[in-house]
């Protein structure tokens, strides 16, 4: 031992002291052999004393293999190669204590030369609790990327407008995997504001959803009933002894939950959407990390819910215009419509009278009685097919999407403006392909398209010779659309200008809404679709329709 | 003998051609049906008393336009008009043009009936009258050109003197060609003459008198 028990210098012993009493474990080692330690070195290794740490190799104080794979031997030598040649160095190291638990220790490592030798001078510190620290922050950031990533993919959904139930669930999951234990929901507040309506609970019992789902709100209806009925957090610790729970303590029993926070969901201008609530197994009182996760639930179910209402009400408006439109065409054709009906009637009438006047002669002919009712049937059908026809396109309607045949459109809508065309001294050249694949929409409202576009190239060539009045519907599968096109020979359009056809109030008619066109974009393109105008090279207009092809054919 | 009358119906409507041949079978008459008014046209016109029940709209030529050229032709045939749906210029563009009616469907069959009865009774006046005139034309070509200089001047009121003076000849030689002329003409008297000379739109011809 260096100095020991000599007569020390004053000043020798304070550095005596601050070796011994230093917090830093420190180690002295000549040519691999331990020559010294201070009593924190011996506490932090657990030795039983000085003596026994002395007597130790230092390989026995660290596990064979660090953790970047070199073994404990060759890295202490490289080691202490640097440190000799630059005097000092620092570096992490595994250390094992004499129970054997190892634990990382910064190491700083200094060459004192000494009597022609050189002395190393181990400083170590415990680092267990920084490492622990700096694992945990790194999970945490783990965990709070997957956490943001999760609200944007769900941020995401609601844009590319997938169903609210989804998006919901998605949420909730998201939301549940934030907590052990935990499961939530979404509910919605009834359009009438009193009763509580399914949104989201993946995890949660079937029976408890079913019973929830349509439950009135109130003062004392729960959690979630009364938060949506105050319009504030309501947080149940114990829903066997809450007495907001009393009406319901028999479906939380069952349902095996206990716990039960609930939040409402706001628009952005207060009106309350709905709520969002977390549950638990066992009596519990949220922490401040739940509130945070509430805080991130109820703003995007809100956008959600709110983003769904919005769609609905445009959808709703968008099939309203729709019909308003749909109604306008049929005003334009009201004189033909008249004609095709009072055609057969015409006919049936004339007939019935002809049979009560052969009826009242004394020696009937029953032979053309019979003959003339026939006739009357078949008119009666032909006037009633008619009038089903239209009654389709007037009727209002929910829009709903189907699997259509194109080509079986335009012919109906050929069948339709037949007679306007005669009027119109029109004539309709179809070329339909038989074979065309499936689109996907409302039947109603293509063929309101279709019909439009129609009328519209009709009344183009209102001022074309009559015997140049030639409209054109075809029908072609192209590049995996199903396009519809119908030419006129008319006044045709500046393509310059071709786009402003399509905003809503441009007409070129003298009693036109200006909107059929507008309207007619927005229904193809709802169903996936376009919608464009080109000039016809022979004069007149081109408009064309795409939709996406939906199977390979049907029939 | 005069062939019995037929109702000639122009209709796209099958169903509707059917019932006014039913119809028209009830007082007896046939009728002679096409489905456009190109395919009227393109048949020829019947021997004996008839009328036009005409669509207002069918495909190709319309019924107004073949009004225009029925009107037009040698034999101008009293025209009935049906429409499913007729407004009020259409029907007065078709009466004007000298419809014998214009019906909207459904209509009486008592109201067609009539109408079609009332544009028999005129054909066969209107065909009287043009074979009178055919009549009268022929004998009028049978006349030599002295007598029809003779015949344009006595209808225009000249007496025989004025016309030998005229004409450049005596009075005498004119007496004899007036007296071919109202043989020629089976006329009764000249009165007749004159009623004549109205209808074949005859005025005097103006003949360069030798200077």
């Amino acid at each position: 031992m260096i100095g020991a028990n000599q007569q020390q210098a004053p000043s020798e012993l304070a550095l005596r002291l601050v070796f011994e009493r230093s917090p830093d474990a420190i180690l002295l080692l000549d040519n691999g052999v331990f020559i010294d330690c201070n009593q924190a070195a011996v506490d932090m290794l657990r030795a039983a004393g000085k003596d026994e740490l002395l007597s130790l190799s230092p390989s026995d104080l660290s596990p064979a293999i660090q953790p970047d794979g070199a073994s404990s031997s060759t890295k202490a030598q490289e080691m202490i190669s640097v440190a000799l040649e630059r005097g000092s160095h620092r570096f992490e190291w595994l250390a094992k204590r004499r129970n054997g638990s190892e634990f990382p220790v910064e190491v700083l490592l200094t060459a004192i030369p000494f009597q022609e030798r050189q002395i190393l001078y181990a400083v170590c510190r415990d680092i267990s609790r920084r490492k622990e620290a700096e694992r945990e922050l790194a999970k945490s950031r783990v965990a709070d990327d997957a956490f943001r990533a999760g609200q944007g993919r769900v941020l995401e959904m609601i844009a590319q407008g997938a169903t609210l139930s989804d998006v919901l669930a998605s949420l909730v999951t998201l939301i549940e995997a934030q907590s052990d234990g935990m499961v939530c929901s979404v509910l919605q507040l009834s359009e009438d504001g009193k009763h509580i309506r399914h949104g989201a609970a993946p995890h949660l019992p079937e029976i408890y959803v079913q019973a929830v789902n349509g439950a009135p709100i109130g003062p004392k209806n729960g959690s979630c009933g009364t938060a949506m009925y105050r319009g504030e957090p309501v947080i149940v610790t114990d829903m066997l002894t809450d007495p907001l729970w009393e009406d319901y303590r028999e479906l939380a029993k069952l349902s095996g939950l206990r716990a039960c926070w609930s939040t409402p969901i706001f628009t952005g201008y207060g009106k309350v959407l709905g709520s969002f609530a977390m549950y638990y197994r066992e009596p519990q009182a949220p922490t401040g990390s739940e509130t945070r996760l509430t805080e991130v639930a109820t703003h995007i179910a809100g956008i959600a819910i709110e983003h769904e209402r919005a769609q609905n009400e445009l959808q709703h408006t968008r099939s309203e215009l729709a019909h308003v439109a749909r109604v306008t065409t049929m005003g334009e054709l009201a004189a033909s419509i008249a004609h095709e009906v009072n055609q057969p009637l015409g006919a049936i009438v004339g007939n019935a009278d002809i049979c009560l006047s052969w009826l009242q002669q004394e020696e009937a002919d029953l032979k053309q009685v019979a003959e003339a009712l026939r006739d009357i049937a078949a008119d009666g059908h032909r006037a009633s097919q008619i009038i089903s026809r239209i009654r389709s396109l007037v009727k209002k309607h929910v829009p709903e999407k189907s699997l259509l045949n194109l080509t079986e459109i335009a012919r109906e809508v050929i069948g339709l403006v037949g007679h306007e065309a005669q009027r119109k001294q029109v004539t309709v050249y179809s070329q339909l392909d038989e074979s065309l694949p499936a689109v996907e929409a409302d039947r109603v409202q293509l063929q309101q398209v279709l019909l439009n576009l129609v009328m519209n190239g009709m009344e183009a060539m209102h001022e074309t010779d009559a015997n140049e009045r030639q409209l054109t519907l075809q029908t072609v599968m192209s590049n995996g659309s199903v396009l519809a096109t119908v030419s006129d020979r008319g006044m045709g359009i500046d393509p310059a200008k071709a786009e402003q056809l399509f905003k809503p109030f441009h007409t070129t008619k003298a009693n036109g809404m200006g909107m059929g066109l507008a309207i007619s974009r927005s229904i193809i393109e709802s169903f996936g679709g376009k919608l464009w105008a080109e000039a016809n090279a022979g004069g007149g207009a081109i408009f064309t329709f795409s939709l996406p092809a939906r199977s390979q054919e049907i029939h | 003998m005069e062939k019995p009358p037929v109702v000639i119906v122009v209709d796209d409507d099958v169903s509707f051609r059917n019932f006014l041949s039913r119809l028209v079978g009830t007082i007896g008459l046939k009728t002679v049906p096409f489905e456009s008014a190109e395919a009227f046209l393109a048949a020829p016109l019947p021997d004996s008393p008839a009328c036009l029940v005409l669509d207002v709209q069918m495909p190709g030529l319309s019924g107004l336009d073949l009004q225009r050229q029925v009107a037009r032709g040698s034999r101008p045939l009293p025209i009935i008009f049906t429409t499913g749906h007729g407004d009020i210029p259409m029907t007065v563009e078709a009466m004007k043009a000298g419809a014998v009616g214009f019906f909207s469907k459904p209509f009486r069959n008592q109201d067609m009936i009539d109408a079609i009865k009332e544009g028999i009774v005129r054909d066969r006046e209107m065909r009287k009258q043009l074979n009178e005139l055919a009549e009268i034309q022929a004998r009028y070509d049978s006349l030599t050109s002295r007598e029809r200089e003779v015949f344009a001047l006595v209808t225009e009121g000249s007496l025989n003197k004025q016309i030998a003076h005229q004409l450049g000849t005596s009075e005498r030689t004119i007496k004899a060609h007036r007296s071919q002329v109202v043989q020629k003409m089976k006329a009764d008297s000249v009165a007749d003459l004159v009623r004549m000379a109205d209808r074949l739109k005859i005025r005097p011809q103006i003949t360069q008198k030798s200077a």
